[in-house]
């Protein structure tokens, strides 16, 4: 099974499953990876699953992936400015849908997902 | 107090009620009391009268009413950060349902608080996220399809009861693993307990909830199948079985918030369609944004409320709250909150996406959102290519429906 790696904002590095098919927020809140809170469940609606994929993966994952999830992001520039240069790697969580060519991924998680 | 959710215990907080109950913290000058859900200004448009609040109320106030006295918030920012902040505004004890104080049990997961709220959502999250819901996708048209053939011909129906009450309910019974004879039985049931406005006939309909769903879970228990009863009776979260308290609670509060507030919704929708022929047109012009449109209806009209109870004394707005007191979200308020909606009544398919409150945010954001959305969704194009031109039936009068769930009594409709 492809194995997401998700470090939180002290570094702590968290290595998880995640079934081809299943989301990248999914996987964390399945496995009480803290730092996605993922509200609305992976509806496009609350912008609360936000991470920043690591340069070595961003080809790969590619931006984001509809006009709702660019909007979102757009409403979240505030918090994203406290993550520094990863900021330009903002994706939604819940909309980075597992395959086989993502085995290994690494993503990195905010210090908070809302004021 | 940390509850635990295996062994219920009636929760001791204050519950207000009435001019003569207000807590001496509370300043005269945010005491109010609108009606909220009950009185006639609310009844005569009760989306209107709650877009209203932002020119007629303090942006928090302090509503004093014959049930339970409860601050009010209707900014868009203020609901986000209560529905967000648990630490400051709990779900225990947040329930305002009677139950049976000698055999007492917690809405789960609604009435637990993070992090124990988790490990119930894991048990049903993967059905209701998109992808499980869309499993269904086939059988919610196929029974859209199966009711609108029932009535197509006749060129008028009553919306509510040929259309949007069976059909949320029958998926609902589906997605459970119930009988569908049960159909109009459950939607009494409801009724009576959302809408009655009345504690007695309130209790009345929670015993006999009780009685048929514990036999349900005890018949699931026996006989394991795929649905939603059967997966909560035989669930082991780390390995450890839920206690049939939890079991009961789970199964009771899904069955409270999945049957009632999708039929609402479409009730209220179908009402402002036949009004707006011109919009319905846009809707069949436009499939490519069904699911924009879809979201937009919902920021609309979205139909209950969200209470909590102050954990901690905390200050919003240089407004000071006390542990204890009750705080209730105006969803469908904060949904018009001209500072992020701005012309917040229109119905605006390509508004930018914001965060929309029809099913809350925080740990507690609607279970059953997906499945609403796809239920909508699934509706709207259904009948639209069959009823693609409708109104209201000459001569109709529309009333709403008092109580926690917002939508209109009945809406005859002809074509």
């Amino acid at each position: 099974m492809p194995k997401v790696t998700y470090i939180d904002h002290h570094g702590m590095a968290t290595g998880v499953d995640v079934p081809v098919g299943e989301n990248v927020m999914r996987g964390a809140l399945y496995n009480n990876v803290e730092g996605i809170a993922g509200e609305c469940g992976g509806a496009l609606s609350c912008a609360t699953c936000r991470c920043y994929v690591d340069d070595a993966w961003t080809v790969k994952v590619g931006g984001p992936a509809s006009h709702e999830e660019r909007e979102l992001l757009a409403d979240v520039v505030e918090l994203d400015a406290a993550e520094g240069a990863l900021a330009r790697n903002v994706r939604l969580s819940c909309q980075i849908t597992m395959t086989p060519a993502l085995d290994g991924l690494v993503v990195h998680l905010p210090a908070k997902q809302f004021f | 107090m940390t509850i635990d959710p295996a062994h219920p215990v009636p929760p001791v907080l204050p519950r207000f009620a009435g001019p003569e109950q207000i807590p001496p913290h509370v300043p005269k000058a945010l005491v109010r009391s609108i009606g909220l859900t009950v009185g006639e200004a609310f009844l005569a448009a009760p989306h209107d009268f709650m877009a209203r609040l932002h020119e007629t109320m303090p942006p928090i106030f302090y509503d004093v009413n014959e049930f339970c006295n409860a601050w009010q918030l209707i900014k868009h920012e203020d609901a986000l950060f209560a529905l967000r902040h648990p630490e400051f505004f709990s779900n225990e004890g947040a329930t305002p349902f009677p139950r049976d104080p000698d055999d007492y049990f917690y809405f789960i997961p609604i009435e637990i608080d993070p992090p124990a709220h988790r490990k119930y959502r894991n048990i049903v999250d993967p059905i209701f996220s998109p992808q499980g819901v869309l499993k269904l996708e086939g059988l919610i048209r196929q029974r859209a399809n199966d009711l609108l053939d029932e009535f197509v011909d006749k060129g008028e129906c009553e919306f509510t009861t040929a259309f949007g009450r069976p059909l949320p309910v029958s998926v609902f019974l589906d997605i459970m693993g119930l009988p569908q004879d049960m159909r109009d039985t459950f939607v009494q049931w409801a009724v009576n307990l959302l809408h009655s406005n009345d504690r007695a006939t309130m209790a009345e309909a929670m015993k006999v909830i009780t009685a048929y769903l514990k036999q349900a879970i005890a018949e699931k228990k026996a006989h394991p199948d795929e649905g939603v009863v059967s997966r909560i009776a035989h669930a082991a979260p780390d390995g450890v079985p839920l206690s049939d308290k939890e079991v009961f609670g789970f199964v009771i509060f899904i069955f409270i918030g999945g049957l009632d507030t999708v039929f609402a919704t479409l009730n209220n929708i179908w009402l402002w369609l036949a009004q707006n022929p011109e919009r319905v047109q846009e809707i069949i012009d436009r499939p490519a944004d069904i699911n924009a449109i879809v979201e937009e209806l919902l920021r609309r009209w979205s139909v209950t409320f969200s209470g909590r109870v102050v954990a901690q004394d905390v200050e919003m707005r240089g407004v000071q709250m006390k542990k204890g007191d009750r705080v209730t979200s105006i969803l469908p308020a904060c949904n018009f909150d001209p500072e992020v909606f701005p012309n917040p009544l229109d119905v605006d398919f390509d508004r930018p996406r914001k965060t929309i409150l029809a099913f809350t945010v925080g740990v507690h954001s609607c279970m059953g959102g997906h499945l609403a959305r796809l239920e909508l969704k699934i509706a709207l194009q259904e009948w639209l290519k069959r009823i693609p031109r409708f109104t209201v039936k000459p001569g109709a009068k529309i009333t709403y429906r008092p109580g926690g769930v917002v939508g209109p009594k009945a809406v005859p409709l002809v074509w």
